[in-house]
């Protein structure tokens, strides 16, 4: 699952100048919410488990807070660069904009690979990235939150050092916790469950019923996972789903076409959304290349493992009954590709929309956090669903409207509001 | 009407009425289908038979009565089954559901879990946009079958969801469907059940959000006039026929009719006929008191487990504060002995609805009557309908008339013929001109009954529990039985009767209801225990101290004697009673040998 020359931030700055383009906005603006308000890059050093010093490279990036204190992931991983992560500040701008929560966008990361860490490693880069940053976060300030290879106990790594930092309790600091030290219930599932909570608002627009539709997802990590139990709850059936396996560094798709197990799938599954290929096997599953994903004879596709995953080069083999695309990841579908399936009427739900959940559910805990009083699960969904839907019913009308493509309606309603808020404090 | 008591078992309906309903949109009241559902799955009996009615009541029914009264099903929407599947499942609730837990820690382990994810979010917009009163009933899938109504076996729960804040009023739904849900699980619930065929995991509970039908005042919300009304009359007072039918109305939420049995009961054919009581004095005795009302004001406690915690109950002088007796009360002036329709004067109220149904300030009435005989043609048989009214003093607007249910009512059509010779006969154990039901039964040898030599209405709720105990005993042994009792059956006041719900004594197939000479007590049910029992086929024998026909109690305390607690004893015969009751002449006789 790959793209060499990929940039996303390229990719991002080209959404948002074609969004600037229809507001119409002036070049102070455009100059302004093309690039981030700031940046921070810096060395960790960390002395690894057989004593040796190394130093790995970590970011924060703030893009816009006029909204409110920035909000965003921290991601672990060995290709990570400055411009992925620009753009994923930028793009959670626009996502908490689209759902109209109050908050900006950030975000940041390590150059590093956990699966060749130890837990006593990752703890003492999660702690060093906190003492690089932590005069430049704050639950008032920017609140990180778990991304890729990042799980609830960095995220306690992260809050631990930074509240002896600053010397007093600070759960609203990152969200991402446990549940019990500061976590909110209904997190974990937040993004996934509001991937499907659109698609069902998607296939009532086109007319469909959820028992009629099939899907095939890719990844099957945090995001995948909630999202194929809750497709299967309400109806629908998911014949494949594609993930990373870590031992033969390739994607395989997992098929079954009387539709997965879930149950069966998640117990074969690792930490890190991996399935086992030899046990998925036993299971009656066939075991196809990672890229099959997209050309299985289903209504839905849901990308969500990484962005760069349909492309140009393989945008003509998504199947022709495919109606609905949900964009489960953050830039999954390239510009190219977005022209090809726009020809197509495909139903496209764009990341900043579809993946929305998760940001979120995050806000939802760190109110919970600045309170101190937490919600119950239904309570959570409950308030997840009706923000997920309201966004949606918000970029569907703005779409018919104006005759957008759904993403273009999505950044043209997120833009327009940070570009408000922008004014509205005199900056602009 | 139904001219005869013949072929009366409903007929199944297999009309797909799900496609004919809309999935609900997020709008409550302000979408363009009122009658709406989430989820999949089953609506539940109760449901289903709203959805039958749905469009005759709007085309044939509603347009005859505007602009007088507004006939309507309150906005409501249902939640399918699939959820309550779901949420089971979700929440690892079965072991928990099956078991032998007491109510009250089941419903505690049900407050605990929570509800499926894609259900959520429509509650949540539901109640975002609602500030008024809601009604979170069951409608359990059972009922679907359409065979086997289940009245009053699961819980209904009022809440005021007037709170200022969002949270709140989501919490004390999410709560009240939660209880619902437990409900299911109940002792009474399964006890019930396993008076049918089947079993409590064949049971699966649906869930209705209704809007409530009445007014507000002084931090009560309650309608004007609840009813209930069914389309046979097991009791007719001459010249009432029992294809007649009877109405029951009471001031207040219907609970006090159905749970308590205390109403304003007439003929539709006669509805100014004079009350069945001897004197003035009777009557102001036996008038309706108090009345249930949903509590609009500050909760008296929080207890989510408890079917009542927003509901109270009030004196009549609450709602002479409210204003709510003028068309419904009439007042008794002592000085003349009369009693004079309405509430100018001062002194005792009597709830007769006399400006209803004497001078007809509106035609609540011809609706009733409307609406059986439509109900009949619909369900393909005799039914029983539960609605609330409210009332506009000023007549600027109309009269609102709420139909909140309709079930069937299953009545054998066996053709029994009793004459009056044959009550006094020899071998007779309890003969009665009261009766309800039609039928015949030989297949009892259990007798159950509550011993009169030590009967104290002080211990009737003691004696429920004894009940109980052999009830489940023999139920488990499937084993039918006849059970004599003193008061009022499934009386909710201890005082009026043996405090039994249905539940307890689902295994009779005949009740005797007795009175001992130092007891007057007023025999009736509820309405909702009543319907069980014709529901269930129990024929009901009803024998008073001072009535020509006597128990032979002499020879029940000859037989032999299978089990003895301190009020009941539990005999068993070695050949069947022989049980006869003739539901045209309302004659019954229980005879052994």
């Amino acid at each position: 699952m790959s793209g060499k020359s990929f940039n996303p931030f390229r990719m991002a700055q080209v959404q948002f100048d074609k969004i600037a383009e229809m507001l119409e906005l002036d070049e102070a603006t455009r100059d302004f919410l093309r690039y981030p308000m700031r940046e921070y890059q810096f060395s960790i050093p960390v002395r690894m488990d057989d004593g040796s010093v190394k130093i790995f490279r970590g970011f924060r990036v703030q893009h816009n807070d006029a909204r409110g204190p920035g909000k965003g992931g921290i991601r672990f991983h060995p290709q990570e660069t400055i411009d992925i992560i620009r753009a994923l500040a930028m793009w959670m701008t626009w996502k908490c904009a689209v759902v109209d929560i109050p908050l900006g966008g950030s975000n940041g990361g390590v150059i590093c690979d956990p699966h060749n860490l130890s837990m006593k490693e990752q703890e003492q880069i999660c702690r060093g990235w906190v003492r690089q940053i932590a005069r430049d976060l704050g639950p008032l300030v920017d609140v990180p939150a778990p991304d890729v290879m990042t799980s609830s106990q960095h995220m306690l790594w992260m809050l631990d050092e930074f509240e002896s930092i600053r010397g007093h309790k600070s759960p609203g600091f990152i969200t991402g916790k446990p549940v019990g030290l500061g976590g909110s219930l209904g997190r974990k599932e937040a993004t996934g469950f509001g991937v499907v909570f659109v698609i069902r608002e998607a296939m009532k627009e086109l007319g469909l019923r959820p028992e009629q539709t099939r899907a095939s997802v890719q990844g099957f990590g945090t995001v995948g996972q909630p999202a194929v139990s809750l497709f299967q709850q309400i109806g629908g059936k998911v014949i494949s789903v594609a993930c990373w396996d870590q031992k033969d560094q390739t994607a395989y798709c997992f098929k079954k076409e009387s539709g997965v197990d879930f149950e069966a799938l998640t117990g074969i599954t690792d930490r890190f959304g991996g399935i086992n290929k030899d046990r998925a096997l036993a299971l009656g599953y066939e075991v196809l290349p990672g890229e099959a994903w997209i050309e299985q004879d289903v209504e839905i596709l849901i990308p969500a493992a990484m962005e760069n995953q349909i492309t140009t080069d393989n945008v003509d083999r998504i199947n022709r009954n495919v109606k609905i695309i949900a964009e489960g990841a953050n830039g999954p579908v390239t510009p190219g590709a977005d022209e090809v399936i726009a020809g197509r009427d495909i139903f496209l739900i764009p990341d900043l929309l579809a993946n929305a959940g998760g940001v979120i559910g995050s806000y939802f805990e760190q109110v919970q956090s600045n309170m101190n009083y937490y919600w119950e699960k239904d309570e959570v969904f409950g308030k997840l669903d009706v923000k997920m839907t309201s966004a949606f019913n918000d970029t569907v009308q703005l779409a018919k409207r104006k005759g957008l493509y759904m993403r273009d309606a999505a950044y043209y309603i997120a833009v327009a509001r940070v570009v408000q808020a922008c004014k509205d404090r005199g900056w602009l | 009407m139904l001219t005869n008591v013949a072929n009366l078992m409903p007929k199944k309906i297999n009309c797909s009425y799900l496609e004919r309903l809309t999935p609900f949109d997020r709008h409550f009241f302000t979408g363009t289908e009122k009658f709406t559902y989430i989820g999949s799955g089953s609506l539940g009996g109760k449901a289903q038979g709203l959805a039958y009615m749905k469009e005759v009541l709007e085309t044939k029914i509603a347009p005859k009565f505007m602009p007088d009264i507004n006939v309507t099903i309150p906005t409501l929407t249902v939640i399918g089954t699939d959820s309550f599947d779901l949420f089971l499942k979700q929440n690892n609730l079965h072991d928990i559901a099956f078991s032998s837990m007491r109510n009250d820690s089941i419903a505690h382990a049900f407050q605990r879990a929570e509800l499926p994810a894609q259900l959520v979010g429509d509650l949540r917009a539901l109640i975002a946009q609602v500030h008024t009163p809601l009604a979170v009933r069951s409608s359990s899938m059972l009922e679907d079958a359409m065979f086997e109504p289940f009245a009053s076996v699961y819980v209904t729960k009022m809440i005021p969801n007037n709170q200022h804040d969002t949270d709140t009023r989501f919490r004390r739904m999410v709560e009240a469907i939660k209880y619902i849900y437990a409900s299911t699980f109940f002792e009474n619930a399964k006890n019930y059940i396993q008076a049918t065929r089947h079993t409590t995991a064949d049971e699966k509970m649906a869930v209705i959000i209704q809007e409530v039908v009445g007014c507000m005042a002084n931090n009560r919300f309650y309608p004007h006039i609840s009813g209930v009304a069914r389309s046979y009359n097991f009791y007719p007072m001459e010249p009432a026929q029992p294809e007649d039918g009877v109405v029951n109305l009471a001031l207040g939420l219907g609970k006090t009719i159905v749970d308590e049995g205390i109403a304003w009961s007439y003929s539709p054919a006669y509805p100014q006929a004079n009350p069945p009581y001897n004197s003035v004095r009777d009557l102001l005795k036996e008038t309706q008191k108090g009345f249930w009302a949903i509590n609009m004001g500050e909760p008296l406690e929080y207890n989510p487990i408890k079917e009542v915690e927003y509901m109270l109950r009030q004196d009549l002088s609450a709602a002479e504060q409210d204003g709510t007796l003028r068309f419904i009360a009439s007042t008794y002036k002592p000085d003349d002995d009369k009693i004079v329709i309405g509430v100018g004067d001062r002194g005792p109220r009597i709830i007769n609805f006399a400006s209803i149904l004497r001078l007809e300030e509106i035609r609540l009435t011809d609706l009733i009557k409307e609406l059986l005989k439509v109900c009949e043609d619909v369900l393909g048989s005799m039914v029983e309908i539960e609605f609330a009214v409210t009332l506009d003093e000023h007549h600027a607007r109309p009269a609102r008339f709420g139909f909140l249910q309709v079930r069937p009512m299953v009545v054998s059509d066996a053709v029994v013929d009793i004459s009056l010779s044959e009550l006094t006969e020899e071998n007779v154990v309890v003969a009665s001109e009261a009766t309800l039901g039609n039928g015949m039964i030989d297949t009892i040898c259990d007798i159950v009954y509550v011993k009169p030599e030590v009967f104290d209405v002080r211990c009737t709720q003691a004696i429920a529990k004894e009940l109980e105990k052999i009830n489940h005993e023999l139920v488990s042994s499937d084993t039918p039985f006849l059970v004599i009792g003193f008061g009022r059956w499934g009386s909710s006041d201890p005082s009026g009767g043996i405090p039994v719900n249905f539940g307890q004594i689902s295994g009779a197939k005949a009740i005797v209801e007795a009175t001992l000479p130092n007891m007057n007590f007023m025999l009736s049910q509820g309405s909702h225990f009543f319907h069980n029992l014709t529901s269930f086929r129990v024929v009901y024998l009803s024998v008073e101290h001072i009535g020509k026909y006597k128990i032979a109690w002499d020879w029940l305390a000859s037989q032999t004697v299978v089990s003895e607690e301190k009020f009941v004893r539990h005999v068993r015969i070695p050949n069947p009673l022989k049980i006869r009751v003739d539901g045209r002449s309302g004659r019954g006789v229980i005879r052994h040998g």
